[in-house]
């Protein structure tokens, strides 16, 4: 939609010169050996070193473009001819393949069947052709031409593989460094909230209005959990001391705390299980009660892996779907339909789409509050509380607030990227974030004008995964990336309790990079396409005015609920351990919803509650549709790879009309300059259509 | 008079059908003063007539699975069945397109496509005579749409009355005469006649063909003939038609039209479409003789200079057969026409297996590329066409009006597609009447029907007029298209070659539009098939959201080259409002223009069981309140 014209597509480098002043980055090595000596110039990355190149075209679109393919220690990149000097980001969103997404490397030689290149292997021929497929979905095909180079053409390849060898996947670009108007977005938005300190935090929670809560500095040393940010959410009644005993009793020390809260009054927190093994006092029992309970008289535990797919299922799903989206996948085109139902992908979408949409409700419409409960509560549990927020919240709808909610439930909140983007080489690989990141295209394809972001912005964002320019998603705990920046060093020792009054972290090292740097991958040009020309921002503050005051009632909460298989269930009490039991213990997973006669599902699924507040849906909520039809597959992203899909990608946009709005408004100011200054005043406002600068 | 012939009263004998009683249009009068009485006014059309009526039918909404009905009436006239309830439709709640005959909860009768029963909760086909009569009646409908009709509360003999009518007049054969309201359709004149690119060119007069002639600069190497005026040669054959200049009039007698090779379409660089209806199979030896030789003829003088080579598509041999197309149609229409919610739920998880179990989009994919086979053969092998089919009627007509559509501009327009449907699909002679079995004739007939439904998905974006923008139509076009797997011989790599250069935009192909047939590319045309299923509605989202923007913008454009224009010549016009009549300040749904705004729109996804147990008895009584509030919205 936002995709320039054939021929016009955005990886074209834009026309002006770029502002080298704002970028420091290190001269390229001396060359080695004597070929490197001819080599185009490359602005390399710090400690990074061209290993070998080769002249070729880039080939799979029309127009084929010449330029040079290179293997440095860091990744591999195919330069345009002329690219280098109009270049105003460090790397290239297109051309740019780091060493861990190469997925597959293939080499060819003619007609006959290409050689696949795995580490150890060995090129048994001088290719024509190298195909890089990345584990994003991108395809850079490179073609070489006869020339007498073909010894470079070897070489590059070879260099690949043993570059690839060597790579440590989390490893991540060192050294970089933008200038300070370069970060972020730029200008025109406010940084996003790193959550790494205790006045971002208490800044969000004032936004969010939650004045039951307040930020707890209790992890401060990340002696309460390592996977758990330094500081969260916690009610405002609760002492640290408190949530220090309560939080022991729960799986890897994370205990309940606040996700977001809804204007009306109702919380979204979430928590992981239960640790079974404990055997806590009654005043932790208490504690534990109190920080579940948030002074809400009702409650609604919710079973976050109930009904949705287990992490196995997930990266088998996408290993099936990349797989399937090959070029060369040997599916007949008839069976595309149930090659992709086989995946299983979009079932997967399907079901947290649901998931989430129930919550949704329950938050904002019933205002109940809800407690995401999940064993580790560093998987699903982010999903799910993001989709609810992108849902309920038409603040979290824009650039600003779905990258603050990323930033939050993802990368603060402990979700371990490493392990789960198959950086860490054990068996834990699911692409979890990818998964939400599908859910979410599918909520801006169904609803294009109520999310400020462009579907190209979500391309970026699911790129950025398999960039390792910084380290945001090359950690898998927050301790892990603090310690990274050598933040803590110089206050570990001064903690003092009641006074969270530690110096800002930039006053002493640069401030670090992350993946919110856009201009590091992206051009000015390319940044403007994160807009959405479609959005219309139109909820402001609907549900604001719904504020109930929050009853904080002490003692035991009146009712209890599990919500499960898309029903609630009364529960006795809030933990597992009086008792010895919890549902929540026995996992329900992957049964089928309760009640399948076709009348009670009808009304599982349509029927009005007839109690707890019967008011229409809030105007800002999003009801998502997840039947069949209607979850699609994400075909900018994981088509990539096909050229002929590819072709059919640029189509005539609204960005194109919004081009000839510009120009007509530009000749009609000319026009109106040069007129009469009465008839000035006729003229409409130009200001009103959205302008292609946003 | 009412419900003669229908049950007649007669007590628990079930109806004849034998009964012919229907009173002629000019006997009857409308019995509007009757009806008047009634909640709700039937509106009978000049001409029709009530037949059978019964009241208390509770009509049910489907999202709520036949708890919820609306009381109404439920009438049987010799034009439709209509349900007369006491909906309050709000005034914002009025579907945007809306039929001026035939209104929300009407059917006709020759929409009906099959009829339920359910006997204790069991759903059975309802034909001929019954002996019990079911509780409810199910109708499913052509244009997807379904009915429940629930006669628990009705009185027997209504129901007796209502359920043998209705089946009577449905599916009972009928003479062509009652079929159509043509009293009522005669009424209507033709309004003014301006000339052809603004008004659709109905092919009944010769002017007609030299008009499209010359519009397709075929004039010089095609003649229109008149031969069959007053179809002295052939029933199926129009009045007028076109063949090459050189062929004798004196041929076309011969066979009856059959072995004539008849024009369809010039292309820009000369080549021509050409369709001909082929020789029954079963031929003596001597007929079979004659035919050969009437044939190299017809071959000879078409082979040679001035006319192309030419290449011929045997269309019935080596395409989809008619039968493959009604089967797969029964089978993709099963997909919409659900009876509740929780069907839809259930098929949910299999919807792509279902969906490509059909093969409804697989005959749709090759439509599409047996089209662009023969674009391939005008555009670049600079071939003339010849598409051979028994009647030329059928497949013919697909694959020539699809060809037009892609090569030809002009058809992108409105009166430009309404003609083209007029050539090839009116008087290109289709049979409607059997293939959309009308006359219920025989069930079996009907497995041609759906033919005239491929077409559609393809074309129904670009007709509008202000969409001439071939990018956006290739756009449009391709969406709805999927990888060829073809024998790989020589026409495949041409096709291939020519496909895949389109598609790489080297050439410009003046005004041509490939569709893209990849496997994922092919899709079901939502807006068509889903429109009734308040399911798959999302409210203010879909693709609608976008067209919104996008003719808010070119609104604006319009506004500002206007302008411009204006300070030009310094002249003042009124400002242009065409565009905004299509746009609305609500929030619209994603299946407009066809649904209604979702009635439930404020249910929330959640389930009702188990909760009464929250909130104490005050709470609970209270929002009651509230719920019964909402319900009567």
């Amino acid at each position: 939609m936002w995709w320039g014209g054939r021929g016009r597509s955005f990886n074209i480098p834009p026309q002006k010169e770029p502002e080298m002043g704002s970028m420091q980055v290190s001269r390229m090595d001396e060359p080695r050996s004597p070929q490197t000596s001819s080599c185009p110039a490359l602005r390399c990355l710090p400690g990074e070193r061209v290993l070998a190149w080769a002249p070729g075209v880039r080939r799979g679109l029309e127009p084929e473009l010449p330029g040079t393919l290179m293997c440095t220690n860091l990744r591999v990149l195919f330069c345009p001819q002329g690219w280098q000097a109009r270049q105003d980001s460090v790397l290239n969103s297109d051309y740019d393949f780091s060493l861990s997404n190469i997925g597959r490397l293939e080499a060819v030689n003619g007609p006959g069947r290409p050689q696949i290149l795995r580490p150890g292997s060995l090129l048994k021929f001088i290719p024509d052709e190298i195909l890089i497929h990345g584990r994003d979905f991108r395809l850079l095909r490179v073609g070489f031409g006869d020339g007498g180079l073909e010894p470079l053409a070897f070489r590059v390849a070879m260099a690949i593989v043993q570059a690839r060898e060597q790579n440590s996947p989390a490893q991540h670009y060192e050294g970089m460094i933008l200038s300070k108007a370069c970060c972020g977005l730029g200008s025109r938005e406010p940084p996003v909230p790193l959550l790494e300190t205790p006045e971002d935090w208490e800044a969000e929670r004032r936004r969010q209005g939650a004045r039951g809560w307040r930020v707890s500095t209790v992890n401060e040393r990340f002696d309460v959990s390592t996977s758990l940010p330094r500081y969260f959410w916690v009610p405002r009644r609760t002492l640290d001391s408190e949530v220090r005993k309560a939080f022991s009793h729960f799986h890897q020390g994370r205990g309940p705390r606040l996700s977001w809260h809804h204007p009306g009054g109702s919380d979204l927190l979430r928590s992981s299980g239960f640790y079974e093994a404990s055997d806590p006092n009654r005043e932790d029992i208490r504690a534990v009660e109190l920080l579940l309970q948030a002074g809400h008289s009702d409650i609604v535990l919710v079973d976050a892996v109930d009904e949705l797919p287990t992490l196995a299922d997930i990266q088998l799903a996408h290993l099936r779907l990349r797989a399937l989206c090959l070029p060369d996948a040997t599916v007949a085109e008839e069976k595309w339909l149930s090659a992709l139902e086989g995946t299983r992908w979009l079932d997967h979408v399907r079901s947290c789409l649901r998931k989430a949409s129930d919550i949704s409700v329950l938050v904002t419409s019933r205002v109940r509050s809800v407690v995401l409960q999940e064993q580790s509560d560093r998987d699903l549990n982010g999903l799910l509380s993001s989709l609810v927020q992108l849902l309920s919240d038409p603040g979290a709808r824009t650039l600003h607030g779905l990258q603050t909610i990323v930033q939050r439930e993802w990368v603060a909140s402990g979700h371990p990227f490493l392990t789960r983007l198959g950086g860490s080489g054990g068996s834990e690989e699911a692409p979890v974030f990818l998964l939400f990141l599908d859910c979410l295209w599918q909520l801006l394809h169904q609803f294009p004008s109520e999310f400020e972001f462009s579907e190209f912005f979500l391309l970026a964002l699911h790129d950025s995964v398999r960039v390792p320019d910084t380290p945001t998603f090359l950690r898998d705990t927050p301790w892990e990336r603090g310690k990274q920046n050598g933040q803590f060093s110089s206050y570990t020792q001064v903690y003092t309790p009641g006074s969270p009054q530690a110096p800002p972290v930039g006053d002493l090292v640069p401030r670090p990079l992350t993946v919110w740097d856009w201009s590091l991958r992206y051009s000015h040009q390319q940044i403007l396409q994160f807009y959405n020309p479609c959005y219309e921002p139109h909820h402001s503050d609907s549900c604001s005015s719904r504020e109930q005051p929050t009853s904080v009632a002490p003692g035991p909460p009146r009712s209890i609920f599990l919500f499960s298989r898309g029903t609630l269930t009364p529960l006795n009490q809030l933990c597992p351990w009086r008792d010895g039991f919890s549902s929540l213990m026995s996992s329900s997973r992957w049964l089928p919803r309760h009640n399948t006669s076709s009348d009670s599902l009808a009304d599982q699924e349509w029927g009005l509650p007839p109690h707890w507040g019967a008011s229409p849906l809030p105007p800002g909520l999003l009801l998502p549709g997840f039947l069949g039809p209607q979850i699609r597959l994400w075909r900018r992203c994981y088509l990539r790879g096909r050229p002929e899909v590819q072709r059919g990608l640029s189509a005539p946009t609204i960005s194109g009309l919004l081009d000839e709005l510009a120009l007509l408004q530009g000749l009609l100011r000319t026009w109106s300059s040069r007129s009469s200054t009465s008839d000035h005043t006729k003229t409409k406002d130009p200001d009103t259509p959205p302008t292609p600068s946003r | 008079m009412l419900g003669k012939g229908v049950g007649g009263g007669s007590g628990s004998k079930a109806p004849k059908p034998s009964f012919v009683s229907y009173v002629r249009p000019e006997e009857i009068h409308t019995n509007e003063k009757e009806v008047a009485e009634k909640e709700v006014t039937l509106h009978l059309l000049p001409g029709e007539q009530l037949l059978c009526e019964a009241s208390t039918v509770l009509k049910c909404i489907q999202d709520d699975s036949g708890q919820h009905g609306i009381c109404g009436k439920l009438v049987c006239t010799d034009f439709k069945i209509a349900f007369l309830g006491e909906e309050s439709t709000l005034d914002d709640n009025e579907p945007q397109f809306k039929n001026k005959v035939i209104g929300e909860n009407d059917i006709t009768l020759h929409c009906v496509d099959q009829i339920y029963g359910v006997f204790d909760e069991k759903k059975k086909p309802l034909f001929g005579q019954l002996k019990k009569y079911p509780e409810k009646l199910i109708i499913h409908c052509k244009d997807l749409r379904v009915f429940h009709f629930c006669l628990r509360y009705t009185k027997e003999e209504e129901v007796k009355r209502i359920v043998s009518g209705i089946i009577h007049h449905t599916q009972a054969p009928k003479l062509l005469k009652r079929l159509f309201l043509f009293s009522y359709a005669t009424a209507k004149q033709n309004s003014t006649a301006t000339g052809p690119p603004h008004q659709t060119v109905m092919f009944d007069t010769i002017k007609d063909w030299h008009w499209e002639l010359e519009r397709t600069k075929g004039n010089i190497k095609y003649k229109a003939v008149n031969a069959n005026e007053d179809y002295k040669v052939c029933e199926k054959l129009p009045a007028y038609f076109v063949v090459p200049v050189s062929l004798p009039e004196e041929d076309i007698l011969c066979f009856q039209g059959r072995g004539i090779p008849i024009w369809c379409w010039s292309c820009h660089n000369g080549c021509a479409l050409l369709k001909m209806s082929a020789f029954p199979k079963e031929q003596d030896e001597s007929n079979l003789q004659i035919q050969k030789a009437f044939l190299d003829g017809i071959y000879k003088t078409i082979h040679n200079p001035p006319y192309e080579t030419l290449k011929t598509e045997d269309l019935s041999n080596s395409f989809i057969s008619l039968q493959e197309i009604q089967t797969s149609y029964s089978k993709f229409k099963q997909l919409f026409l659900i009876d509740n919610s929780s069907e839809f739920w259930d098929t949910d998880v299999k919807w792509f297996s279902l969906l490509e179990n059909s093969n409804w989009l697989d005959i749709i994919r090759r439509c599409l590329k047996k089209a662009i086979e023969v674009i391939e053969c005008l555009e670049v092998q600079n071939t003339n066409v010849l598409l051979i089919e028994e009647n030329a009627s059928d497949l013919c007509c697909i694959i020539s009006s699809l060809v037009q559509v892609m090569m030809d501009p002009y058809c992108r327009t409105r009166f430009g597609f309404q003609s083209l449907i007029q050539k090839e699909w009116i008087m290109g002679g289709h049979c409607f009447l059997d293939r959309c079995n009308h006359l219920r004739q025989n069930d079996k007939e009907e497995h041609q029907r759906q033919l005239s439904l491929p077409l559609n998905p393809n074309k129904s974006s670009p007709k509008r007029g202000f969409f001439e923008t071939d990018h956006l139509i290739k756009n449009l076009l391709g969406k709805r298209i999927s990888k060829l797997i073809n024998s790989s011989d020589e026409l495949h790599d041409n096709f291939r070659e020519f496909y895949d250069n389109w598609h790489s935009k080297i050439v410009d192909y003046h005004g041509l539009l490939l569709p893209h047939i990849e496997g994922p590319e092919i899709k079901v045309w939502a807006q068509r098939c889903l429109r009734w299923i308040p399911e798959a509605q999302i409210l203010g989202g879909g693709p609608v959201a976008i067209m919104n923007k996008v003719l808010e913008m070119m609104e604006e454009v319009q506004s500002l080259q206007k302008k411009i224009d204006e300070k030009h010549n310094s002249l003042m016009t009124p400002p242009l409002d065409g565009l905004s009549l299509l746009r609305k300040p609500a929030r619209l749904s994603s299946l407009f223009p066809f649904a209604l705004l979702q009635r439930h729109s404020s249910k929330p996804v959640l389930p009702t069981n188990s909760w009464k147990t929250l909130g104490d008895e005050e709470d609970l009584a209270k929002q009651e309140d509230e719920f019964v509030d909402l319900g009567d919205l």
